[in-house]
């Protein structure tokens, strides 16, 4: 397992030096002079100068990348052009939240995802079906700003059950929890839709396998037969599919804690923006490539527990 | 009452007809099908691909597919209760227990997520009250009996690890844990190579002789069936064209395809099942022609044979033919 573990993480490494080169490419490639940008045409020849050297842009492009990969490996992303304080900082202090929201909603999505997609499956073409199907398609489609707002507006405004503003005490469980409520609803309800389809498809598909009929025709009962015969095969392709759809799904996180008003990756992304911090933004761009990276190394760790076939390769 | 051994067949089939849904509208695959199988008698179903072969023994276990595929009409008698009314948990209870089955393909009916021995011995802990570890031990002996070598250093193996051969060994020792009353296999040799052929066909004699088990065997290899049967049924598109004990459908076979069949020498390691003789295929099941199946093919053809159906027809004792040219109605009845 430690073994297994190991050689994905080395595996990892040259997707990551990837998406780094893909990363100081792209903020070469912005026309203008990043230093004339944040100054302001107005700043004099020296302070120019000056902020140039301090973000390392005066030297040659290829020292540039060395320096950029060599830092960045080191767990040095640079320093944001606002306050000054390493980009990494400003992360960590925030990630928790976000690892918070993302979590509890896949929970929520697997908790609910799950059952509804097999119980869909086993009563296909039936009217449990065709409703788990329209309304798990309407929950895809909805946008979270929309159902967000709609929460927010009845469970904190009017019968004023949940707070407003997002922000918690993370040393307080209880008060972290409680104002993790909405928006894991939220964000949530996209998962539980998704992983619904995702599981009702791929139990149907595992239902007509051969060694289903296998199972059968030893008289294992039903109830067992889709447990440990059918859903157990059917969560290898659901496990792939999810893990890929976290990386996706960071755009509706993003918008889950601005309408919320929470702390976390998608505001330090929007305050970054508007603030013009190209170093903040390098920053977070290799750190968003990260995490996926890590997801994607979870779930193919999840795979593997799952499915005996992949330790071998 | 005699007190004499039950003579009622293990297995009855009466008038099945099993059918499928092809573009809205259902089709026997199989029909008008009746059969015995007697305690302690092996049944060999013979006949080209797509006669519905398998789907008559799916039909005995419950596990026609649905819902593309249903039993139509007709009864199976298991042991005297009829199958193809029984409630699902009825079933399950007769499964792999009281009747079993070994699959066609081994490639695709183990599961890939569960060890080689816990698939062998979940019917043993489904069906009887042991713990893990008698299970075990259980499934164990069995995948010696199946000659899995070095069994108990591969039990926890999963079956992608697994030959081809190996995986039909794995699903026969399945099939037979349980000293099932009928076994129905299905082509449960294909796989093998012909020692461990000859050693598995050896390996279910024993089980016939020691447990009086029956068996309803499908199989492509005439050597097969001469090796193991007791009685021949030669199936064509769905219906059985002749029955008889084995030696009568080697020696001497009435109907024309069971002719062009047999034609060939048997031989247990060779795969014969050439009709290079007849041309032509099997009709789908949609498109039958209306008088006898096999006229299009068949070299004795007359052109009443295209008009009207043709009835199974008892020519001798134990021997039955459906062909209007060789064994016409009425014309020997024992
Ligand atoms: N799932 C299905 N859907 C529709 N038709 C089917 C299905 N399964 C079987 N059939 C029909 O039933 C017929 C008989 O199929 P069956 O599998 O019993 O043939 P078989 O005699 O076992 O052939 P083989 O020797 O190739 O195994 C087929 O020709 C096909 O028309
Ligand atoms: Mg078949």
């Amino acid at each position: 397992m430690i073994w297994y573990v190991a050689k994905r993480l080395l595996a990892a490494m040259p997707t990551l030096v990837a998406v780094l080169t893909v990363v100081f490419v792209i903020v070469r490639i912005i026309p203008g002079d990043p230093a004339l940008t944040v100054l302001g045409d107005q700043a004099t020849p020296q302070a120019l100068a000056a902020l140039r050297e301090k973000l390392g842009i005066d030297k040659p492009l290829l020292a540039q990348y060395f320096d950029f990969i060599t830092a960045a490996l080191t767990g040095d992303l640079g320093r944001s052009l606002v306050s000054g304080r390493p980009v990494i900082q400003e992360v960590v202090a925030v990630l928790p939240h976000t690892l918070d929201l993302t979590i509890s909603s896949l929970v929520l999505g697997t908790a609910l995802g799950v059952p509804l997609g097999v119980w869909a499956a086993l009563r296909r073409n039936r009217l449990a079906d065709y409703v788990i199907r329209i309304v798990s398609l309407v929950g895809l489609s909805f946008p979270v700003f929309v159902s967000g707002i709609f929460l927010l507006m009845v469970f904190s405004l009017h019968y004023r059950l949940f707070p407003v503003i997002g922000t918690s005490n993370l040393a307080d469980l209880g008060d972290r929890t409680w104002k993790l409520v909405l928006p894991t609803i939220t964000l949530g309800l996209v998962m539980v839709a998704y992983i619904t389809r995702v599981t009702r498809s791929a139990m149907l598909q595992v239902l007509s396998e051969d060694y289903v009929r296998t199972a059968r025709a030893k008289g294992v009962p039903a109830r067992l037969v889709i447990r440990r015969h059918a859903l157990r095969n059917a969560l290898i392709p659901v496990v792939t599919v999810v893990g890929l759809y976290l990386g996706i799904n960071i755009g509706n996180s993003v918008l889950t804690e601005i309408v919320f008003n929470r702390p976390g990756l998608g505001k330090v992304i929007v305050t970054a923006l508007n603030q013009r911090d190209y170093a903040m933004l390098q920053g977070l761009m290799v750190i968003y490539c990260f995490l996926i990276v890590v997801t994607n190394l979870l779930t193919d760790l999840a795979y593997g527990l799952i499915d005996p076939r992949v330790k071998q390769a | 009452m005699s007190g004499a051994v039950d003579d009622t067949p293990v297995l009855r089939v009466e008038d099945l007809s099993v059918e499928f849904r092809v573009r809205g509208a259902w089709w026997p695959a199989v029909r008008g099908l009746s059969f015995d199988v007697a305690r302690n008698e092996t049944l060999a179903l013979v006949g080209e691909s797509g006669c519905g072969k398998s789907i008559t023994a799916l039909s005995v276990m419950g596990l026609v597919p649905r819902p593309q595929g249903r039993v139509g009409s007709g009864r199976i008698l298991f042991e005297g209760r009829d199958v193809a009314a029984m409630r699902e948990a009825e079933l399950e209870r007769l499964r792999g227990d009281r009747m079993a089955m070994i699959f066609q393909e081994p490639m695709t009916s183990l599961n890939p997520v569960l060890s080689v021995g816990f698939q062998v011995s979940e019917a043993l802990r489904v069906h009887r009250a042991i713990d893990a570890a008698a299970a075990d031990a259980e499934a164990l002996r069995l995948l010696e009996e199946v000659k899995i070598p070095s069994a108990r250093r591969r039990f926890a193996d999963y079956p992608h690890q697994f030959s081809g051969g190996m995986r039909q060994r794995v699903m026969i020792a399945m099939a037979i844990a349980l000293k099932p009353a009928l076994l129905l296999a299905d082509e449960p040799t294909t796989a093998l190579d012909v020692t461990i052929q000859a050693q598995v066909l050896g390996l279910l004699a024993d089980l016939k002789s020691a447990q009086g088990m029956s068996m309803l065997f499908i199989t492509h290899n005439l050597g097969v069936v001469a090796a193991i049967a007791d009685r021949v049924a030669v199936m064509y598109a769905g219906e059985i064209v002749e029955i008889a004990p084995v030696a009568r459908i080697f020696s001497g076979p009435v109907h024309p395809y069971t002719e062009a069949l047999f034609r060939a020498i048997p031989r247990i390691d060779r795969e014969e099942q050439s009709l290079d003789a007849i041309g032509g295929q099997v009709p789908p099941i949609d498109r039958m022609p209306p008088g006898c199946r096999f006229a299009p093919r068949c070299p004795a053809r007359r052109p009443s044979c295209e008009a009207s159906s043709q009835a199974l027809v008892e020519v001798a004792p134990g021997h039955s033919v459906r062909c209007g040219v060789r064994a016409p109605a009425g014309a020997r009845a024992a």
